[in-house]
């Protein structure tokens, strides 16, 4: 039997998801739900993560310029490049209070209506969802957002369980302008003693 | 952290509030918002676009947008209206006369909006701690606030530097906030 390639293609991969879509989700995707040149609008510059009560940086991604050729962007990656793992101090299951912040800029046309969802799970297990809507961006602006959050406090156990189940806590974030997903990455997180 | 401790003064019924800072150009509204949040304020640049702080405290959300006050950007600030629950209006108090016009206008212009209709409005005088900066009575003066019978306001002397009445100033937003929402219904 002859498989053709566009049989393997999966109509995921090619039909358009909406937010709708990924808030039904509850589990992690088991593939990148559009592809990399979906993404004619955003650029990252910058992600931070900072424990909030002492104001410490605890990880921190830079793109080294600000420089960005609209026309001529490599957007031919593989997809690890949309996989972090992350592996952070166990002390950071801690801490009362964490910022993340993402600098991103936008393309010469501006955004009509930008949101991104993001899904947290343990164990194959929905965590927690983030849902925030950017809506209009600025044409070729940079813009900067912080998501400040109190952690649950966590006992013991529950901190034990975390770190002894490295890569069991994973992410899906989904990034939609006009309500089409433009961008779909995946985070894993371990925590070390 | 500062900001928190206001967030915890919301009633349950105001799950989630939006604040919009806006000015001139160098007022200091990045400062400001970087500053109440604990941040370090050494290295800020104009704002090319918006910059957003998201508090999220026990379900209560605090929605807190500066948008970049550059002429060129001035334009689009109305895209960010919707849903307004506060104006924090910053100043330089230690600017250029000529500018006061442009800021009373600017702010004059913004208060016959629509959308912004329902929101309660705080003046920051900031820069406080610049030896030629002016009062909040006399910033008050020139910006005409007396005029201002469509929102609840209050300017408020700060400096984004020194910290001085930053606290005081969003404290006095967010429960005039509250308070309002707790009346309509
Ligand atoms: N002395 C003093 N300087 C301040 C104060 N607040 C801000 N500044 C300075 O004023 C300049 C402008 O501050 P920003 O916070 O970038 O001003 P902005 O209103 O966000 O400006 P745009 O983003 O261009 O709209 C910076 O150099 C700050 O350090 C203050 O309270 N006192
Ligand atoms: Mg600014």
């Amino acid at each position: 039997m002859t498989v053709t390639p566009s049989a393997k293609t999966s109509p995921a991969a090619t039909a358009s998801v909406s937010p709708d879509d990924v808030l039904k989700h509850d589990r992690p995707t088991e593939k990148f739900l559009c592809p990399i040149n979906a993404n004619a609008f955003i650029e990252f510059l910058e992600f931070r993560i900072r424990d909030v009560d002492t104001n410490q940086v605890m990880f921190e991604v830079k793109r080294p310029s600000y420089e960005i050729d609209w026309n001529a962007r490599d957007l031919s990656g593989s997809d690890e490049l949309r996989t972090i793992n992350y592996t952070f101090p166990a002390a950071f299951l801690k801490y009362k209070a964490v910022g993340t912040t993402l600098v991103f800029a936008v393309c010469p046309a501006g955004i009509s209506n930008f949101r991104m969802i993001e899904r947290h799970y343990f164990k194959g297990k929905l965590m927690k969802s983030f849902d925030f809507t950017f809506g209009f961006c600025i044409p070729g602006s940079v813009n900067t957002w912080e998501s400040v959050y109190t952690m649950p406090p966590l006992d013991p156990k529950q901190i034990e369980e975390m770190i002894e189940s490295p890569d069991q806590t994973l992410s899906d974030s989904f990034y939609f302008v006009d309500d089409t997903l433009i961008m779909h990455n995946k985070a894993s997180y371990r925590y070390a003693t | 952290m500062g900001l928190l401790t206001v967030l915890k003064k919301l009633k349950q019924k105001e799950k989630e509030i939006r604040i919009l800072i806006l000015g001139l150009d160098n007022a200091g509204k990045t400062t400001i918002l970087k500053r109440i949040n604990g941040e370090d304020i050494s290295t800020i640049s104009p704002t090319l676009g918006f910059n957003i702080k998201t508090l999220d405290y026990n379900g209560y959300k605090l929605n807190i947008w500066d948008v970049g006050g550059q002429k060129s950007i001035r334009s689009y600030w109305r895209n960010y209206f919707e849903q307004t629950d506060g104006l924090v209006w910053v100043v330089d108090s230690a600017d250029r006369p000529d500018r006061f016009a442009d800021c009373k206008a600017e702010l004059h212009s913004l208060l016959t909006e629509e959308r912004l209709a329902g929101a309660s409005l705080l003046i920051f005088a900031n820069k406080q701690d610049l030896p030629g900066a002016l009062s909040s009575e006399e910033i008050a003066k020139l910006l005409d606030l007396k005029a201002i019978q469509t929102h609840h306001w209050q300017i408020v002397g700060c400096s984004a530097v020194t910290g001085d009445n930053l606290l005081t100033g969003m404290d006095w937003v967010v429960t005039d906030i509250s308070k309002r929402i707790y009346m309509l219904d």
